[in-house]
């Protein structure tokens, strides 16, 4: 038999009792969805980011590998033309196309990386799809392409941009030389997405592209659609391909370079999780706020046979509410600020990875729905534990508002406790070997919400400390200040946490820039030995791979003040292991001229082993093939199919994330027959004076070739705003994180301040005054600075040496030295107590500003 | 009029499919989807270069060098046709043909140092008839004639090849064929027993009134073809006849035409009959249709309308295309007292390729002076689904 019903609230009744809550405390409600907002909004700008830097990236490889599965490829110079036309005159293969790409730029272009792509058009149509519709040209309009020096074809969009049109001359620089060309057709892409991948590509004739490049009977690469077994077709193909030219699939080409990017993207998501991790801190405790603060409220609900369900449901929909429109606005706000994070991480993903010709994409709307979901989720299960708080205490005790309090205080060891398992935890995760990047990341994470834990003890200790030195210094007020903080201290400890974890953010990511910039300042040192370098410019920030122009260095040479020219050869060779970075280097004391990881030859004897094929890796390349064991080698596609090359010591080196190998420029040259130069090193006579130096060669090697030559300090300084650029949304991410973290403080403060309005009002009647008011106010806020200050110290240490030795190890194979100036920590604790006496100000003026007896009617 | 001024008309024809399928080429570059508003592609048109050679009275022609190229001319192509019979007692028909176009004047082509710039575009049409299966493949490659890809040679060998679809000369009277593509194939050797036949004038095939609106055209009509052909997971021995023209121009059409049939018979008499009808936009038939009777010594005897008429008997209508083409003929030449009927071995040898024509091998019955005559050959039918006019 059922029970009758007991007399219940109209549903819509109890629900109308919660969101006039809301509307009644506007501040408190406003306060939540800033909140929400800002983490969503960093968590959608960043998510933005890298969305458009994917999709550049897929874009940019589509319109350069269209519908291809295998490619053949040859060695740094590219692969003998004939190839190609044996395997079409023997037809090896249904389909197969020649390519030619270079990244070039146009002055009259924008002067922006532009992708010049040579084709055959009677072989590609099978690959890459330039029209998706159209007339059919006549055949008088495709003869200036085929016949005409320097014939370029673009999409209509970029020639109206340009305001180019049939016919317009203009120049193209192509490794630092500048080559006429002109318009000799334009497309018309009929989709979106065919317009998208032109955009940035200059087709030409595979003659014009040989003639350009001045790769005369040289192909890049032989792209080839193989059926799905591919097993068949390759074996047929392999053994009628010269030594030194290997086919491989499409996937594992691309799928290096995009797990180079991904640790990049992932850092900077976990970032922008960090920053909606703050904005639940402040979810959290305006919530339990809320709560507490309608304790006497949900008791008479309870009396009234209100259920506990409806009581937890209530409490939930006010914060899904609330996250709804939070989300909302966060969504805004974060493709408000995606205009400026798109622009920094497309550029910091140019300077480090590849050069996309993509210059925008539009919104993904997928990032938006991340947003939106993260936003509301999270909102709902942060309220889930003050509704449970909520629905959970029996009727008669829910009206008693000390009870929240008494259980917090018991709960502060417990809370400790878990902290501490957190924090174990973390570590623990850290151990597991071979742990990916995710885990890391999992970890970090634990690591900091467990020091977060600390928050109630390490306040409830400082104030016990505080209280007898702050009475002796300040009478009363320096007594009660203490005492109040931890009267409250399930909201104020959220708070403190809240604030703490911003500022450890802070910290930590403060000592990472640091100890990364000193790394790299010394490594600088180290390693850029020459007085000026000479190299082709380029549009990646940390490699040029264009060719000088064999009359160069001769002038060098001879050039007066010249003491000795050294020169330098990187090409990218394939490995079984994906293409590597080779440079070749006729500096004998290469050895003396790098810190090594683990040196496995005295350095003296190290160019004499490099003579005999020994060659040296950067860290991340080890990391990346797993040389760390001795006798290990690197296996090199050379002319004559691989060959392994024994490693005598890896060295240190922040230039790229892949790696990168040094060789002796006699062995490079031996076996792959490549004279060209990619860079030259020049040091002087004493006494000269390089910029001078610099200047007289730019004057007479600019009639040759267009070439960077910087002095030291000049290349050096450039590196650094490589460096800078790199991690300026870092630091722009810590602005927001603390931000956050401001305002979960003024709203926490705030609310303490408008709770205590009728104690404040008996404080006022028995005789303070307005200023001692505003003084225990602003004390108060202080004190809570200053613990979230004190906590954060360990907490970002602890976070510095997560990123340094297991973040930065894992996402880009990098050892840092650990560099710890005091600055950070000091500027963290003033950030605390700064933002917190800031957030402070206005509850303190609202206070000082009411009559006694106002505040108590208010009641 | 000189009537050898006529002769020209069916090297006019396929000078037309020439172009059209040039053009075509785009398609298969930039392969069509769906239309878009305006033009897909806009290229910088040059204007026609004056600067080609062009036919302008008889010359000699010394072979086998002239077999191969003709730079100096805007059009030229090798045109191989042939019906052939396996010991199985299978009959199929091949077609495989190359063009060539010059894109400027070999003099006025800009100095480029890359082996790939190129002022020759190659064209080929491979097609293998099925007569027991009823089967039809048509394919067709393009190319450019440069890096080796594509081109034609007359010295010191004899060859035209596109990728590796090939002729190429291999004894004084003898040549060699080979083509392929998904599962259809030919390798088959070809002796001339006649020699080449020249066409027109010794070879000076006037096009239309103008002087210069002419081409150079030979034939060799009686190739004795041995070898191999492969059909899907069948490979055959195979004997026949095959049939070559080769012609050369730089010309531009009079456009009044809208298509062409055009006949290439071979008889089991020995001797061998080409015969053209021109089809006007009216639907009349042109005057400047022409024929040409090889005989058995090799000796020619040209015809004009007044000596041959072409009655169609039925009707083909293709379910791809849509076109209907004549599909069965009679033919009768009174000044030689011959009739012959006309049947392909298959109704649908239709190319539905970058251009849409019909080519197909042809069964022939009939008889002269009372006397019976059987043999086979080649027909081409054009401009049944696309007029030639307004393509260019």
């Amino acid at each position: 038999m059922k029970p009758a019903a007991p007399a219940r609230l109209y549903p819509a009744a109890l629900f109308n009792t919660g969101w006039r809550y809301l509307l009644l405390r506007r501040w408190q409600t406003a306060l939540m969805i800033v909140g929400i907002a800002l983490g969503v909004a960093v968590m959608v700008a960043i998510d933005l980011a890298n969305a458009s830097a994917g999709q550049a990236f897929q874009l940019s490889a589509e319109s350069v590998t269209g519908k291809a599965t295998h490619q053949i490829v040859g060695g740094p110079q590219g692969l003998d033309e004939q190839v190609y036309v044996d395997i079409v005159r023997q037809k090896l293969v249904d389909f197969a196309a020649p390519v030619i790409m270079e990244t070039v730029s146009s002055p009259e272009l924008g002067n922006l990386p532009m992708q010049l792509l040579g084709i055959d058009p009677f072989a590609d149509a099978p690959f890459r799809n330039y029209l998706a519709s159209g007339q059919v040209p006549r055949p008088d309009q495709l003869t200036p392409f085929f016949t005409r020096p320097g014939a370029v074809v673009l999409s209509s969009n970029m020639a109206a941009r340009y305001h180019l049109s049939l016919g317009s001359s203009f120049l193209l620089v192509i490794e630092g030389r500048a080559k006429p060309v002109f318009v000799a057709g334009l497309l018309n892409p009929a989709d979106s997405l065919a317009r998208r991948t032109l955009e940035g590509v200059l087709l030409v004739d595979i003659s014009t592209a040989q003639e350009l490049t001045g790769r005369l009977g040289k192909l890049d690469r032989i792209d080839l659609i193989l059926p799905q077994d591919s097993t068949a077709a390759i074996q047929t193909l392999k053994p009628r391909l010269p030594p030194g030219v290997e086919i491989q699939t499409v996937a594992a080409r691309q799928g290096t370079i995009e797990k180079m990017t991904a640790a990049f993207s992932l850092n900077l998501t976990a970032l922008s999780l960090l920053a909606l991790v703050v904005g639940l801190f402040l979810i959290y405790n305006t919530m339990t706020f809320s709560v507490v603060q309608r304790r006497a409220q949900f008791g008479t609900l309870r009396c009234l046979g209100v259920t506990r369900r409806e009581i937890f449901v209530l409490v939930v929909s006010e914060a899904f509410l609330v996250g709804v429109i939070g989300s909302a606005i966060g969504i805004g706000l974060g493709v408000l600020m995606g205009r400026s994070t798109v622009g920094l991480v497309t550029r910091t993903i140019n300077d480090l990875y590849f050069t996309t010709n993509v210059q925008a994409v539009g919104i993904s709307l997928e990032s938006l729905l991340k947003g939106a979901a993260a936003g509301i989720i999270a909102t709902v299960l942060t309220a889930a534990f003050p509704a449970w708080e909520a629905a959970s205490v029996p009727p008669r005790e829910a009206l008693s508002r000390s009870a929240l309090e008494t259980k917090t205080r018991r709960a502060i060891l417990l809370t400790a406790a878990i902290g501490i398992g957190l924090i174990a935890a973390g570590v623990m995760i850290f151990q597991v070997r071979g742990g990916g990047l995710f885990l890391g990341f999992g970890g970090t994470f634990a690591v900091i919400v467990g020091f977060a834990m600390f928050a109630a003890i390490t306040m409830a200790l400082m104030m016990r400390l505080a209280a007898p030195l702050l009475g002796k210094a300040l009478g009363t007020i320096g007594r009660m200040a203490p005492r109040n903080l931890v009267g409250a201290l399930s909201r104020t400890s959220v708070a403190v946490a809240a604030l703490m974890v911003a500022v450890a953010v802070t910290i930590g990511v403060s000592l990472m820039i640091d100890s990364f910039r000193y790394t790299v300042t010394v490594w600088l040192e180290q390693t850029l030995q020459s007085d000026i370098y000479i190299s082709v410019p380029g549009f990646n920030a940390t490699a040029s791979l264009g060719t000088i122009d064999p009359n160069v260095l001769p002038v060098v040479k001879s050039w007066p003040g010249v003491q000795r020219a050294g020169s330098l050869r990187t090409v990218t060779l394939d490995s079984p292991q994906g293409p590597v970075q080779v440079s070749a280097t006729d500096n004998p004391d290469i050895g003396k001229e790098r810190l090594y990881l683990e040196a496995r030859l005295p350095t003296d004897k190290v160019w004499a082993a490099m003579l005999d094929g020994g060659i040296l890796v950067s860290e991340p390349l080890a990391n990346r093939l797993g040389l760390f064991d001795s006798n290990r080698t690197v296996s090199l596609s050379t002319p004559q199919g691989f060959k392994p090359f024994k490693v005598v010591g890896i060295y240190f080196d922040y230039a790229n994330s892949e790696g990168s190998l040094f060789m002796a420029m006699a062995v490079y040259r031996s076996i792959w027959k490549d004279a060209g130069i990619t860079a030259i090193g020049i040091r002087l006579l004493p006494g000269a004076d390089s910029d001078q130096v610099s200047r007289a060669l730019q004057d007479r090697l600019g009639r040759i070739q267009q070439l960077l030559i910087r002095p030291n300090q000049a290349l050096r300084d450039e590196v650094m705003a490589v460096f800078d650029r790199t991690f300026a949304i870092t630091a722009a991410l810590r602005v927001l994180a603390t931000m956050v973290a401001f305002i979960g403080v003024l709203s926490t403060l705030l609310l303490l301040q408008l709770e205590k309005q009728r104690e404040v009002g008996i404080l006022r009647a028995l005789g303070l005054t307005g200023r001692q008011l505003w003084g225990l106010t602003m004390l108060e806020t202080g004190l809570m600075g200053l613990s979230a200050g004190i906590l954060a110290i360990p907490t970002g240490y602890a976070l510095s040496l997560i990123l340094i030795y297991v973040i930065n190890r894992r996402s880009f194979g990098w050892t840092l030295q650990f560099a710890a100036p005091v600055d950070p920590f000091l500027q963290a604790i003033l950030i605390a107590i700064i933002s917190a006496l800031l957030a402070g100000i206005y509850p303190a003026w609202r206070i000082e500003k009411k009559a006694a007896a106002e505040v108590i009617r208010n009641e | 009029m000189n009537r050898e001024s006529f002769r020209v008309i069916k090297p006019a024809s396929r000078w037309l499919i020439l172009l059209a399928l040039v053009a075509g080429l785009a398609c298969l570059i930039w392969p069509q989807q769906q239309p878009a508003p305006g033009p897909a592609f806009d290229g910088f048109a040059m204007t026609p270069d004056p600067g080609f050679a062009h036919a302008e009275g008889p010359i000699s022609f010394n072979f086998p060098n002239d077999f191969g190229p003709h730079p100096d001319f805007q059009t030229e192509w090798w045109y191989y046709t042939g019906n052939l019979q396996a010991a199985t007692g299978d009959h199929f028909g091949f077609e495989l043909t190359f063009f060539r176009r010059a894109l400027v004047p070999p003099a006025q082509m800009p100095t480029r140092s890359s082996d790939w710039a190129a002022n020759q575009i190659y064209m080929a049409h491979f097609a293998l008839t099925g007569v027991r299966d009823n089967s039809f493949h048509p394919f067709e490659r393009f190319s450019r004639g440069a890096a080796g890809l594509a081109g034609a040679t007359g010295l010191p060998v004899y060859q035209a090849w596109l990728e590796d679809w090939l002729v190429e000369q291999t004894g004084p009277r003898s040549f060699h064929l080979s083509a392929s593509d998904s599962g259809a194939a030919i390798d088959l050797n070809l002796e001339d027993l006649k020699g080449p036949v020249l066409q027109g004038d010794h070879g000076y095939s006037q096009k239309g009134p103008q002087p210069g609106n002419a081409s150079f055209y030979f034939s060799q009509t009686r190739l004795q073809t041995k070898g191999t052909l492969k059909l899907g997971d069948n490979a055959f021995q195979v004997n026949g006849l095959s049939w070559m023209d080769h012609e050369y121009s730089t010309s531009a059409l009079d456009t009044d035409q809208v298509g062409w049939d055009w006949f290439a018979i071979q008889l089991d008499d020995g001797s061998e009959l080409t015969i053209y009808d021109l089809r006007r936009k009216d639907g009349s038939i042109d005057a400047y249709s022409r024929g040409l009777i090889v005989r058995p010594d090799g000796t020619t005897q040209r015809l004009t309308t007044v000596d041959f008429a072409i009655h169609p008997e039925a009707t083909w209508k293709s379910p791809r295309s849509g076109a209907t083409y004549p599909s069965r003929w009679t033919l009768s030449i009174s000044s030689e007292n011959l009739e012959l009927q006309i049947t392909p071995y298959i109704a649908d040898q239709e190319l539905r390729l970058s251009f849409t024509y019909w080519e197909g091998a042809v069964q022939v019955q009939g008889a002269q002076n009372g006397k019976h005559l059987a043999g086979s050959g080649y027909v081409e039918l054009t401009g049944y689904f696309q007029s030639l006019q307004g393509q260019f």
